[in-house]
């Protein structure tokens, strides 16, 4: 009997691992297909620019999100920390003048840090870690700005950088880039990466081999930190103005984002590139559900049930004894 | 040897201890120990603004504590299975769009009268089972299968509604708010009467038993052959229940429908639930611990407000309190090579 | 008497591992029948084919001349067929009534109503029966350990109220966590449930046997070797049993390394060592080019110790030196840092990353040892460094970029065992139970590897599943039980110990 369980999971197991891998790409070149098909104009290079800017803060979250999930732990304050970042921005600007984004940016790294070394030295779940900081963020942003949208210091020059474009694509475009290279770069080259899907796929393998894990964590939930802040100047840099609920729709949209790339939720499976499939999956479908009718009130039910089908498809049931 | 003598109970009156249930041996601290906070942070509130025993601050504490308290209690049944509902606020949006547009309102012909309630209390029963079915007999993840379901309801509710606020006509709905018993509304009665009955469904049915046993030691109820996926589901649809209720409730005190009816009460039920001594992990606590958090949450918000702090400071405290009540209460439980995702 | 329960050529494989050859058994009412046999005799197997807690790979099982298959515990519980677990069964959050009728159907929780008086007064009863003083209305976590098998022994017990024929109970080693006093009431309670019940006791403690028991099942590689009424069976006898067969397997000993390990300053010496788990003031020395081995029954310490030397385990006092230098192990990150590796027990939950392949399993330790500067990966390098054990090892795949989880049991152990012997660190290497489940020729490939390395100067220590083992494989053996040493020996003075020595040191 051992044995027919054995075969049957592994069979189980290579059709979750074709799902993850190809279903993600081939439904986002359908999507895109389908778009030109339905409206031919969605493809053009002004509309295209257009959907870099609208993409680009969504994808950088994503991606961010992408790292504690691989190690099986997820982060809920992202969407806290890039509202709060707009209004730190502000808040910050008179003190820090010309450095103001920077410091922000290494304050969020700090901060994710703090947070995953919290979660995984004192052994807290990271789901309640982080729903308890979002409160704390976004009560924060509230206090901060007042509750009101605040103008940005139209000096700053990093937000100044990202509202630009460069051969006629937007900057924010480019950030994306330089994120994944530099997520890219270290993963690949240092031990960080295999640590990362190593805690994952099997923790206590990975802790009877000697991998930190706080170590690892901490830097899971700093880059998500790091992310989901310069995700919140990129957004901020559109808008030109900071509000202490900016990001709050982002949550949903970033698992979504991380799940439909083929991100098991369960952790080990997937990657960086799955995040930026999956980021552009979503961003694609907020286009695409604007452009075949669907009220932008909708887009909440469209996405909730995305999760759902995404989560349901990639969960890899065999692993997981008592699913709470 | 004898076992008896450690419980932290009166001695020599074997046969007939106290029958009131559960007995807790040795507990007396951690059930003491909330109320004691809740003692402590009165006094200290009636000494620094002199106001806040008062009889009318003290009618509006019971009626802002009304809504919590029931979420809390919802919210405290899915906790004791080691789950969490983060669904709450998408299922209030929802039961109150049900409501004003089916109860006489102004924006449609409606005139559901007492079955609006029905219907609206019906949506979030609904919701509650489709996160039961999806978690147990999906096996998903009950945090993400929430989550989904929060941005569901809130999608379900903006799409409901319509070119202007619905207000609410039906005065059987505003009734709920409006009727007035010994210098408090309705809902206060609610309140208490929901947690007494649910207080009652966790400690002395089958059901509310053995969701405390799931929390406790699923895989051996699953080895005993108990239907834990009827336990577990049962559970979430009581959570959704409530949530409904609350979402009802709210709106019977605004006079209309909203979808943002929930904003910022899922963090303040969280931590209700785990101020109160129900633990995330599931089998320890109840509902009227949970009330009792709720109430603490609620007193250190108006004590805040009357000695001048601001209205937002309240979801930095909730938060704060989720971490730090978890870290504290977990603290004994590290180990080398414990695994907490 | 009749037999109550009859067992017949019931056996149990799992894979490719006969956990469980054919047996026959027959339990008389009235009876006390004694299981004994080392870790891996097929004794647990057995005992849970009974408790419906496995299901049998064949044969059939008669309870009262009547065949019956027990597909869960729930089941067996209807046919009057109870188990008091070594890893106690009950809901830790629920009082000791609750728990009681757990699985049970009771008139006081009728109707999904529970009437908490008359549940209490039922579980009272039952408690009463075995003549405990345990409040029915505690929670079982608030309760000491032997209190919480005493409620578990209730629970089996209040099975007879079911069913119309004496109850069976099986205990499973029930005494290897308690205390000599609550072993002696633990006994009285055995001989009062003789005149009502049918008994299978599970124990290596051949002392408890031969006083409790009326019959003794001796049990080897999963076979029954021999059955006698304990009246015409002595200790000695009963040793040379347990000891079996294995004795013919292994032959005549070579010097393992050769090296004499006293002219070298030690690479392990421990002090006083305790841990949460078992340990308790254990001091031992392993020398470079030295294999430690060491016995013990389960929760003897053994395993524990290993552990507790990898930093694994908690609430850790004592001194650990390597190579002479006081260093603080505090978990297994900084022993790996400071060369020390360990081969687990359970390798699908400690040793293998499912789903991952065999170049990435192997790297996860110390793929940087092959990096620039401890900073930088390599991936050429490991990898050929990897590939390079895995055909040293001699692993069966068909590519190194294979899942792990496609090898056999055998070659998934060569994995982890690469994955220690590629790092460029190593000094010390901790073998637990490292052959179990595996097959002769993946067992022998396994030794060889080690025994290249430790020529080269690695100081192993190795808990062996069986006394063969050890024998064959060990320089020096140091005996385990209840947490602390209890013989040692050294093989290349010629201090070689009996098989039945070291039984006896162990049990």
């Amino acid at each position: 009997m051992s044995a027919f369980r054995g075969t049957g999971r592994a069979e189980g197991f290579d059709l979750a691992v074709a799902l993850r891998r190809f279903v993600p790409i081939s439904v986002l070149v359908l999507l895109l297909g389908a778009s030109a098909i339905v409206a031919p104009g969605t493809l053009s290079f002004s509309a295209l620019t257009g959907f870099v800017s609208d993409a680009a803060p969504l994808l950088i979250l994503v991606i961010g999100s992408t790292m504690p999930i691989l190690t099986g732990s997820i982060d809920l304050s992202v969407a806290g920390i890039a509202s709060l970042t707009g209004v730190l921005v502000v808040q910050l600007a008179p003190i820090f003048g010309p450095w103001t984004c920077l410091v922000v940016l290494l304050i969020a790294i700090a901060f994710g840090a703090l947070q995953g070394f919290a979660h995984a030295w004192l052994q807290i779940p990271s789901f309640i870690t982080t729903l308890g900081t979002l409160s704390m963020l976004s009560g924060l942003s509230l206090l901060l700005s007042n509750a009101t949208a605040q103008p940005l210091p139209d000096s700053d020059p990093f937000i100044t950088l990202l509202s630009n474009t460069t051969f006629g694509i937007p900057n924010t475009g480019y950030a994306v880039i330089v994120v994944v290279a530099l997520l890219a770069l270290l993963m690949r080259y240092s031990r960080i990466g295999r640590d990362l899907f190593a805690l994952g796929a099997g923790e206590r393998t990975a802790v009877m081999s000697g991998v930190r894990t706080i170590r690892v964590r901490s830097f899971a939930f700093a880059s998500s930190a790091g992310c989901a802040a310069l995700a919140g100047l990129a957004l901020v840099s559109v808008t030109e103005f900071s509000s202490p609920t900016l990001a709050g729709n982002l949550l949903l949209l970033s698992i979504v984002g991380v799940v439909l790339g083929g991100t098991a939720i369960s952790g080990g499976v997937g990657g960086l590139w799955a995040g930026v499939i999956g980021g552009l999956i979503t961003a694609w479908l907020r286009v695409a559900t604007v452009l075949i009718g669907v009220a932008p009130t909708a887009q909440y039910i469209v996405f909730g049930i995305m999760a759902l089908i995404a989560v349901g498809l990639t969960t890899d049931r065999g692993k997981i004894g008592v699913i709470k | 040897m004898k076992l008896v003598a450690k419980a932290g109970e009166v001695p020599g009156q074997p046969a007939s201890r106290s029958l009131r249930f559960p007995a807790r041996p040795g507990r007396w601290l951690q059930s003491i120990g909330p109320v004691a906070v809740l003692v402590v942070l009165a006094l200290a509130f009636q000494l620094a603004s002199h106001n806040f025993l008062s009889p009318g601050n003290l009618a509006a504490i019971a009626e802002a504590v009304a809504v919590p308290v029931i979420l809390a209690t919802g919210l405290s049944f899915v906790i004791l299975l080691g789950a969490i509902d983060l669904s709450l606020e998408g299922v209030m949006a929802t039961s109150s769009m049900t409501v004003a547009l089916l109860a006489a309102n102004n924006v449609n012909g409606h005139h559901w009268g007492i079955w609006a309630i029905v219907a609206a209390l019906g949506v979030g029963v609904v919701f509650g089972a489709f996160n039961g079915v999806l978690n147990t007999y999906f096996r998903m993840p009950s945090l993400i299968v929430t989550l989904g379901s929060w941005f569901i309801g809130l999608g379900i509710a903006s799409v409901l509604f319509p070119s202007q606020v619905p207000g609410i006509r039906d005065p059987i709905v505003l009734g709920l708010a409006s009727t007035q018993f010994a210098g408090l509304s309705l809902i206060v009665f609610i309140a208490v009467a929901v947690l007494a009955i649910f207080h009652l469904v966790l400690n002395y049915t089958h059901l509310g038993r053995m969701i405390y046993a799931v929390g406790g030691g699923e895989a051996t109820l699953v080895a005993t052959g108990l239907r834990v996926p009827l336990f577990k589901l049962a559970a979430f649809m009581i959570s959704g229940f409530l949530a409904a209720l609350a979402g009802l409730l709210l709106s019977a005190q605004l006079g209309d429908g909203n979808a943002d009816i929930g904003n910022g009460l899922l963090f303040p039920a969280v931590s209700a639930c785990v101020l109160g001594g129900t633990l995330l992990s599931g089998g320890r606590g109840g509902a009227i611990q949970s009330a009792i958090g709720a109430v603490i949450l609620e007193v250190l918000n108006n004590g805040l407000i009357q000695i001048g702090a601001g209205p937002y400071v309240r979801n930095i405290i909730s938060g704060a309190v989720i971490v730090t009540v978890v870290a504290i209460s977990g603290l004994h439980l590290r180990r080398k090579l414990r695994i907490v995702k | 008497m009749t037999n109550l329960l009859e067992v017949r050529s019931v056996g149990k494989t799992f894979g490719r591992v006969v956990a469980l050859e054919p047996i026959d058994l027959s339990l008389r009412q009235g009876e006390v029948l004694g299981l004994v046999g080392q870790n891996g005799s097929g004794k647990s197997t057995l005992l849970k084919i009974m408790a419906g807690l496995v299901q049998p790979g064949q044969g059939e099982m008669l309870l009262r001349d009547k065949l019956v298959r027990l597909n869960s515990p729930a089941e067996a519980t209807m046919h009057g067929i109870g188990m008091v677990h070594q890893e106690q069964s009950l809901v830790p959050n629920l009082t000791v009534a609750e728990n009681i009728f757990l699985d049970k159907p009771n008139a006081a929780k009728r109707h999904g109503l529970y009437r908490w008086r008359r549940l209490f007064e039922a579980a009272e009863r039952q408690l009463k029966k075995i003549e405990v003083d345990i409040d029915p209305r505690a929670i079982v976590e608030d309760l000491r350990f032997a209190e919480r098998q005493q409620v578990e022994l209730a629970k089996v017990l209040a099975i007879e109220d079911l069913v119309d024929h004496p109850p069976i109970i099986l205990f499973d080693e029930p005494t290897s966590v308690l205390t000599q006093g609550e072993i002696v009431q633990l006994f009285r309670q055995i001989d009062r449930l003789r005149q009502t019940a049918a008994i299978v006791f599970v124990s290596h403690r051949l002392d408890e046997i031969l006083s409790i028991c009326d019959r003794a099942v001796v049990m080897t590689d999963g076979r029954k070797v021999a059955e006698h009424p304990t009246a015409d069976i002595d200790r000695d006898s009963l040793y040379r049993l347990m000891v079996g067969r294995q004795r013919a397997t292994h032959g005549p000993r070579v010097s393992v390394s050769g090296s004499p390990a006293s002219t070298e300053k030690p690479r392990l010496e421990v002090e006083n060592l305790s841990s949460a788990n078992h340990v308790r003031g254990v001091g031992l020395s392993v020398a470079p080019g030295e294999i430690l081995g060491m016995l013990g029954v389960q929760s003897s310490g053994a395993e524990e110790l290993c552990r507790a030397i990898f930093g694994a385990e908690d609430e850790m006092t004592g001194v650990i030196r390597l190579n002479g230098r006081e260093t603080d192990v505090a978990s297994p990150a900084s022993a790996v840092r400071q060369g020390i590796g360990y081969l687990p027990a359970n390798r699908h939950l400690e040793g293998l990353l499912k789903g991952r392949t065999l170049v990435e399993n192997m790297v996860l330790t110390s793929g940087l040892d092959y990096g620039h500067g401890g900073i930088v990966i390599n991936r050429a390098a490991e990898r050929k460094a990897a590939t390079t054990w895995i055909e040293r090892l001699k692993v069966k795949t068909r590519s190194s970029d294979a899942r792990i989880d496609e090898l056999s049991g055998g070659n998934q152990q060569k994995v982890v065992l690469g994955k220690w012997l590629m790092s460029r660190r190593l000094q010390l290497l901790l073998l637990d139970h490292p052959t179990r489940g595996l097959d002769p020729g993946a067992r022998d490939d396994l030794f060889d590897a080690v025994r290249d390395e430790v020529a080269k100067g690695l100081a192993v220590i190795f808990v062996a599943d069986t006394i063969g083992e050890v024998l064959d494989f060990s320089d020096r053996i140091v005996v385990m039980r209840d947490g602390a040493i209890s013989a040692q020996y050294d093989l290349n003075r010629g201090d070689a110990p009996s098989e039945e020595d070291l039984v006896r040191a162990m049990v």
